[in-house]
């Protein structure tokens, strides 16, 4: 069996993405740029069906079964 | 169902109270590993509606800042170079004003922008300070200068008016 790491490599990707924009849109709302915030709030609300697509998408890669299909 | 050798169901344990006997129960496999990470994900994007629904009450103006003004204290009651505290614009606000020359005075906010620690005036170093984490901040713009902090405090609008002061407002930050 040959494991797909790509799934997981790009779910990582799309969190640590999460947590800079969560980062930066708490600075933005102190900083009261409410424009900013919206704008992260945005990227962040996205990110969710990206990382359940791609989820799905990766879920069954490189299982046993997966080359016959 | 299958009923071979290896996955027939034993007679003692066949009921259902007792069917927790799976294989890899508790290990995390690369599948459920990506679905904590989209989980993961899930969580990040309702955790930053607040935040964005605060924004967007704030841009439509339904928080527009105008409290009635405070009287804070006599202007005969503080001398040059000393500071007075008080609170602004709710009571739970601590606030902190200081007279810095004969007719110039400042305002600010004075939980730490770091974490809320209430910020002193110190008169000797003509500095504000911090004790939690020695955070300084300049006394004439509130601007951080040393330590932990990053933001600089939030300045409140006096105004002065038959020998007494008052808080108008608290400043928005310039963009």
């Amino acid at each position: 069996m040959k494991r797909s790491y790509f799934g997981v490599i790009i779910l990582c990707i799309t969190l640590s993405m999460n947590i800079v924009f969560t980062q930066l849109l708490v600075h933005q709302y102190y900083h009261e740029n409410y424009i900013n915030v919206l704008i992260y709030m945005t990227c962040n609300i996205i990110l969710f069906p990206v990382a359940i697509f791609v989820y799905k998408k990766e879920k069954n890669k490189g299982g046993a079964n997966y080359e016959k299909k | 169902m299958t009923t071979n050798k290896n996955n027939s169901v034993p007679k003692k344990d066949d009921n259902y109270t007792h069917n927790i006997n799976r294989n890899n129960e508790r290990s995390l496999d690369r599948r459920g590993f990506m679905k904590t990470l989209a989980g993961a994900a899930g969580v990040f994007a309702v955790a930053s509606l607040p935040w964005g629904a605060l924004a967007a009450k704030e841009l439509m103006g339904l928080a527009d800042k105008e409290y009635p003004h405070q009287k804070i204290t006599n202007v005969n009651d503080i001398a040059v170079g000393d500071s007075v505290e008080f609170h602004f614009p709710s009571e739970h606000d601590s606030a902190v004003l200081i007279r810095l020359e004969e007719s110039k005075y400042v305002a600010y906010q004075n939980a730490c922008t770091h974490l809320r620690c209430p910020v002193y005036w110190v008169k000797e170093q003509k500095e504000m300070v911090c004790p939690c984490h020695h955070g300084v901040f300049d006394v004439n713009t509130g601007a951080p200068t040393a330590g932990p902090p990053r933001r600089a405090l939030p300045e409140i609008v006096v105004h002065v008016e038959d020998g007494a002061i008052f808080a108008v407002r608290v400043k928005r930050y310039e963009a």
